[in-house]
């Protein structure tokens, strides 16, 4: 973040708080001995444009991604599963994530899905996130902010999306090429193509250095 | 150093060194490992947080002391405090912030507690060596590094002022750092000396608590509430900076109307220079409690007198426990003063835009500066600026050019360097920004196609 974006958010009125559903799921939750926290990996905290917010997770990322030895959470901003409604655009749900990014034990990837992924990419213009992974980005701002700490980003879309304008254009501002994942934008959370998606997203974190 | 030389200094390659484990060198870390630099952190207490930690053998608290910045301008940029604190956090609060950023961004794993830096000097090639001191027992050790960041604060040596006869009064006299227990002031007539912060807070303490308070205040200081017109008043100022020039001065003078008029009936002068030229004192109870008489304002303490204090308007009191919240002497001990750009016999630091050494390129302090707002977001930028500056120094010789004529003209501009020493590290909160903008900007934009 510049210096002169922090002194302009600093003199805006911050967004009404809200207490907010945050989902999470340790290895150590697995009750499987041979998966451990592994310290040196980064957690992975997600959102979603869906509704259901957090609990989106539940069904298959959040067990799947602690299965990698690393800490998962998801948070559900204001409006979406247990988090009141309260006022605030898209710049109030980055507020959110951010919120949920500090109470993460360590430097925290953050991930973000459809509308979900526009909310994490302003939320890493303010938080130093591990890494920023969008998931099919959907209502992304014209002008995303330079990541702050300058972390990896990961662009991933399901076949059907790749031409879309919407990926080339994140993957343009990011200057990154997209990966994708067979099956359908929608089918992302649980089923065969959420498997895979999974896949992808996690060998690339690994392949990272956090 | 002649007595270190028996050992050979340990070699860290291009690892910075920090000095100080308190918000200062916590931020100074965290920022120097995003831009790629190992970092070792020297902190010569057993804790980190520095004056916020109680258990710091040097913390500057007092009896339930909390922020007197309001939350969401203390933060550091990119790691808000939880949004359901309120608005000015306590001590506590403070302290539990600062460990989160620690363990947060695994920060503890690079510090060395118990470990004081005695001394440090240039070495060829642009480089430092600094000296541990020993613990009870075993040899000093000496390492290298390819830059310094010092943040050792400037909260530790207590000013202690001296009047005729204190050496021999009869009742309890401590610094306002040595306090520390509330029950001390419990059914005591207190006088606490010195109207900044510390003695404003503490003779409030005293107020409720004491069995009577008397406060003495050699002069008038600006005295800012908590809250103006509904919102955090340091918030409610910064926004006003936000409007154009000619309304800024006027809203400005509107909103502090009142809360000068307060403290002219309670007996305090109104200075004649602005509340951004001098740390103002922010405390909403004080002028109540003046106003209720639970506070007895006095002048300037002219001597002690066996167990009785006498003013310098002729009038007496006899306290059972003196507070001298006198404030503190800024002091940096390890490092030899001109290379900060003092003298022998004018120690204190001149630098660079306030934190660059103008001896050495790789040497530098961090929060040295008394803003009158929240200080952590100005160490973050400081030190954001300073992890930059290292790194265009070795990679981009153009652009290291450039920024050396920046500093130098940023500089110039603040050469108005306060004469009173006591006002010797304010910086108007408003300029400074500004110029670490431009500095930061130097050092980062795209190169001019
Ligand atoms: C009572 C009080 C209240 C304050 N309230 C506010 C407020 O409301 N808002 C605000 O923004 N600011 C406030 N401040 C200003 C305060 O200075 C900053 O908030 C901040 O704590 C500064 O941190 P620092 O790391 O620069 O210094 P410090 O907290 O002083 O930390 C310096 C560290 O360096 C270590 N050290 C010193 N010398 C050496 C050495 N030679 N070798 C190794 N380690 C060393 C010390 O042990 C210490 O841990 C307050 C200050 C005081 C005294
Ligand atoms: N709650 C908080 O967040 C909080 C609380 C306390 C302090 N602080 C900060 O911590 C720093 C230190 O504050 P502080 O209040 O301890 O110290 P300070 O701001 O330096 O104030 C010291 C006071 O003692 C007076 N004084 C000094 N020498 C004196 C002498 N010889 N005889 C009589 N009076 C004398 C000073 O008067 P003169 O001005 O005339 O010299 C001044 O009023 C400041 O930056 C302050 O803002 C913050």
């Amino acid at each position: 973040m510049s210096l002169t974006a922090w002194v302009r958010r600093a003199r805006t009125p911050e967004p009404v708080p809200v207490r907010r559903e945050i989902a999470v799921f340790e290895p150590a939750d697995l009750f499987d001995i041979e998966i451990k926290d592994n310290p040196e990996t980064n957690p992975v905290l997600c959102c979603t444009g869906d509704p259901a917010g957090a609990a989106a997770f539940n069904a298959l990322w959040l067990k799947r991604i602690a299965s990698s030895g690393r800490y998962a959470a998801a948070v559900s901003v204001r409006g979406q599963g247990g988090t009141p409604t309260a006022e605030g655009g898209p710049e109030a749900r980055a507020h959110d994530v951010v919120q949920a990014a500090v109470t993460v034990p360590r430097q925290t990837v953050l991930m973000g899905h459809g509308e979900g992924a526009a909310w994490a990419a302003l939320a890493a213009g303010r938080y130093p996130a591990a890494g920023l992974v969008l998931v099919s980005p959907q209502r992304v701002p014209k002008q995303l902010p330079k990541p702050v700490g300058e972390p990896p980003v990961l662009l991933v879309v399901s076949e059907s999306e790749t031409q879309s304008k919407e990926a080339q254009a994140v993957a343009d501002e990011y200057g990154i090429t997209p990966l994708t994942f067979a099956g359908a934008p929608n089918d992302i959370f649980k089923g065969p193509a959420a498997e895979g998606l999974l896949d992808t997203v996690l060998s690339w974190l690994d392949a990272q250095k956090g | 150093m002649q007595e270190y030389s028996s050992q050979a200094a340990y070699d860290r390659g291009e690892a910075v060194c920090v000095i100080g484990a308190g918000a200062s060198g916590l931020i100074a870390v965290k920022n120097l490992r995003e831009n790629g630099f190992e970092v070792d952190c020297y902190e010569r207490d057993t804790v980190l947080g520095g004056l916020w930690n109680p258990q710091n053998q040097h913390s500057a608290l007092y009896p339930n002391t909390h922020l007197v910045t309001s939350r969401s301008q203390t933060e550091i940029p990119d790691f808000p405090m939880p949004d359901d604190w309120p608005d000015y956090p306590s001590a506590t609060q403070m302290l539990e912030y600062l460990t989160s950023y620690a363990k947060h961004f695994g920060l503890s794993e690079h510090i060395w507690y118990g470990s004081e830096i005695s001394h440090l000097e240039p070495v060829e090639g642009a480089r430092f060596e600094v000296v541990v001191k020993p613990a009870a027992g075993s040899a000093a050790r000496r390492l290298r590094y390819g830059a310094v960041i010092i943040a050792t604060g400037h909260h530790w040596a207590p000013n202690l002022p001296s009047y005729p006869g204190l050496d021999d009064f009869r009742g309890t006299v401590l610094h306002s750092s040595q306090l520390k227990d509330p029950s001390r002031l419990r059914g005591k007539h207190v006088l606490v000396i010195g109207g900044g912060n510390s003695g404003v807070d503490i003779a409030c303490e005293a107020a409720v608590n004491a069995a009577s308070c008397v406060h003495s205040v050699r002069r008038g200081t600006w005295h800012l509430p908590k809250y103006l017109g509904g919102e955090p008043a340091d918030y409610a100022l910064a926004r006003l900076n936000s409007r154009p020039k000619f309304l800024r001065r006027f809203l400005t003078d509107r909103v502090l109307k009142g809360p000068s008029r307060l403290a002219e009936r309670m007996g305090v002068e109104t200075p004649d220079y602005g509340p951004g030229d001098e740390e103002p004192v922010r405390n909403g109870r004080y002028l109540e409690h003046v106003g209720d008489g639970s506070i007895k304002r006095r002048g300037e303490v002219a001597r002690f007198d066996g167990f009785d204090v006498a003013f310098a308007d002729g009038t007496e009191t006899r306290p059972d426990l003196v507070v001298l919240a006198t404030g503190y002497q800024p002091k940096i001990a390890c490092v030899a003063p001109e290379l900060l750009g003092g003298t022998r016999d004018e120690p204190a630091p001149r630098l660079f835009a306030r934190m660059f050494s103008p001896k050495a390129q790789t040497l530098a302090v961090a929060g040295l500066v008394e803003p009158g707002v929240g200080v952590l977001p100005i160490v973050h930028w400081q030190t954001h600026a300073i992890a930059r500056w290292l790194q265009v120094r070795k990679s981009d010789p153009e652009r290291a050019e450039s920024f050396k004529h920046q500093v130098n003209a940023e500089s110039s501009q603040h050469a108005v360097e306060h004469v009173d020493p006591r006002r010797r590290l304010v910086v108007d909160a408003e300029e400074y920004l500004a110029s670490l903008g431009r500095i930061i900007d130097t050092l980062e934009q795209e190169p001019a196609k």
